[in-house]
């Protein structure tokens, strides 16, 4: 039987978003674990499963189990990967409530990005899934010179713009100035934009997202079992990941094609949708690039085109595809990927007050797309009938 | 191409070693399948399309295009703080479309997306000899 509409997303936690949380990672996953299973109105005991993702940055899954007293989880994931994995565990938990293996997992990412484990900034790269060896003797190593590689070839191949890319970061700040969760809350322009400093060209400032210290949760059950607790369940419609393809495979000329291209035909396919009816999509957006590739390679709108789609107006939230509507990682926080998710499940619950995009029922979140170890996750979500 | 900002020495592992090997002896060379001809690299036992182990290493000039580039003003560790901003290329190779390699940028002036560029190994941190690119010399 198909994992269409089977498991739910029944409840979710965060923690307050900072550049210096004060605290360990093992309290800030409890605390979003904790503010989750409130959410759903269920008690620690009720799990017997967790997953997460890590890239040797944050507490063992195993640890955090025995903080909360969970006894004997039957079901767990403890993922080696960046934000390309961050939607692939849930798809993965997803699987284990429908086997029957687990009745209720956590999935959940805990990081101090910025006040312990810098992924650039400290001269050590983080993530070795990508073959560092070829790339620090020239001092390339973090991710925003890995996206700027693939900017500029898109830039160069299809014409995609400075400003378009600008346009992505002044429509996100927008939506943040809407969210009491959102670490930049003043609006900016385009010419703010042009004015940032560089970063790596041609990536300014605000084309990068925010080193975080934070935690998100997600409660997931089955939909028969999420419709008894507290909140109304959103449903998993669609969750598929893959792809592998980089720079080492030599299988993969252009870099101006992303991993989202592999995974999204499956993922709509599971979920009987299409990109045409997505209400709200919640787009992994490490860089600015990374929201346009995506646009493409999700089907939103030709390929080359993501840049024109962003300028057109179509992702702002007046749009006919809101994108990112919290402020994104560029603008909220970066939670590496799960407070998309969050976003995303506000949305279709109803609940995202200023921000509330009206009628949203259908919503895709994406994970990172492959642009450093090869692998894209994604789920389409949408409100229980 | 003394420019060529090289600030940390590479970590070979068991499958790179002979093409950092062949580097310090002033060679590029990349792996051929002897069961398919395909050109592979970085260095693994095992060819990707016919699933061969049989390979060997073979002597190329590393002529390529560049493929895209970029310019990093931020200085992402100590060692970089003096001498930002530098550029690092990427450079598909003449010889198969799909090998795509990071490198040091041999030139003051900006890459041209396209534009035909020649190899230099260029000595490195720690000894070590790595591959650069820039402009075609007349």
């Amino acid at each position: 039987m198909s994992l269409r509409d089977q498991v739910a997303i029944a409840g979710i936690g965060c923690t307050e978003y900072s550049k210096d949380s004060g605290v360990s990672t093992l309290t800030l996953a409890s605390r979003a674990i904790m503010a989750a299973l409130e959410d759903a109105g269920l008690d620690a005991d009720a799990v017997d499963g967790v997953a997460t993702f890590r890239v040797g940055d944050s507490v063992l899954p195993a640890v955090l189990t025995q903080a909360l007293g969970v006894r004997d989880p039957r079901w767990y994931l403890d993922q080696f990967g960046g934000g390309s994995v961050s939607h692939a565990i849930i798809g993965q938990a997803a699987l284990a409530i429908h086997a029957g293996i687990a009745d209720t997992v956590v999935c959940y990412r805990a990081l101090n990005a910025r006040s312990e484990f810098r992924m650039g900034g400290t001269g050590r790269p983080l993530v070795d899934a990508v073959e560092t060896q070829y790339q620090a003797p020239y001092g390339y190593f973090v991710p925003p010179q890995q996206f700027a590689m693939a900017a500029r070839a898109h830039m160069e191949k299809y014409g995609t713009t400075e400003e378009q890319l600008g346009r992505v970061a002044v429509q996100q700040r927008a939506n943040a100035v809407l969210n009491e969760r959102a670490m930049m809350r003043e609006p900016i322009s385009l010419d703010d934009y042009a004015a940032a400093r560089w970063v790596v060209e041609p990536f300014r400032l605000f084309d990068c997202c925010l080193e975080t210290d934070g935690a998100v949760a997600l409660v997931l059950t089955s939909a028969e079992r999420a419709r008894d607790l507290k909140k109304p369940p959103v449903l998993i419609s669609g969750a598929a990941w893959g792809g592998g393809q980089t720079l080492y495979s030599n299988q993969q000329p252009d870099t101006t094609r992303s991993a989202a291209a592999d995974v999204a035909p499956r993922l709509f396919e599971m979920a009987g949708v299409g990109p045409g009816d997505i209400d709200v999509a919640q787009l992994y957006d490490c860089l600015t690039y990374s929201v346009l590739v995506q646009l493409e390679d999700y089907g939103f709108c030709a390929k080359g085109e993501g840049g024109a789609f962003v300028e057109s107006g179509a992702t702002a939230r007046d749009g006919t595809l809101p994108v990112n509507t919290h402020g994104g990682f560029l603008s909220e926080g970066y939670v590496h990927g799960l407070n998309h998710v969050y976003e995303c499940v506000s949305q279709l619950r109803g609940e995202a007050g200023a921000r509330q995009i009206e009628g949203a029922a259908v919503g895709l979140s994406t994970a990172q797309p492959g642009y450093i170890a090869g692998n894209a996750s994604a789920l389409v979500l949408r409100s229980a009938p | 191409m003394s420019d060529v900002f090289l600030p940390w020495a590479p970590t070979p592992d068991r499958d790179s070693q002979p093409w950092w090997d062949a580097l310090a002896t002033g060679e590029f060379r990349l792996q051929r399948c002897s069961a398919c001809s395909a050109l592979r690299w970085p260095a693994r036992a095992i060819c990707n399309r016919c699933r061969s182990f049989e390979a060997e290493w073979q002597r190329q000039d590393g002529a390529g295009t560049v493929a895209s580039w970029v310019r990093t003003h931020q200085p992402f560790a100590p060692a970089l703080l003096e001498v930002v901003p530098y550029r690092v290329v990427q450079v598909r190779l003449d010889v198969q479309d799909d090998l795509l390699l990071i490198g040091g940028w041999g030139s003051d002036r900006e890459p041209v997306f396209g534009e035909a560029v020649e190899l230099e190994i260029v000595a490195g941190a720690e000894g070590f000899c790595v591959p650069c690119w820039g402009p075609v010399r007349p």
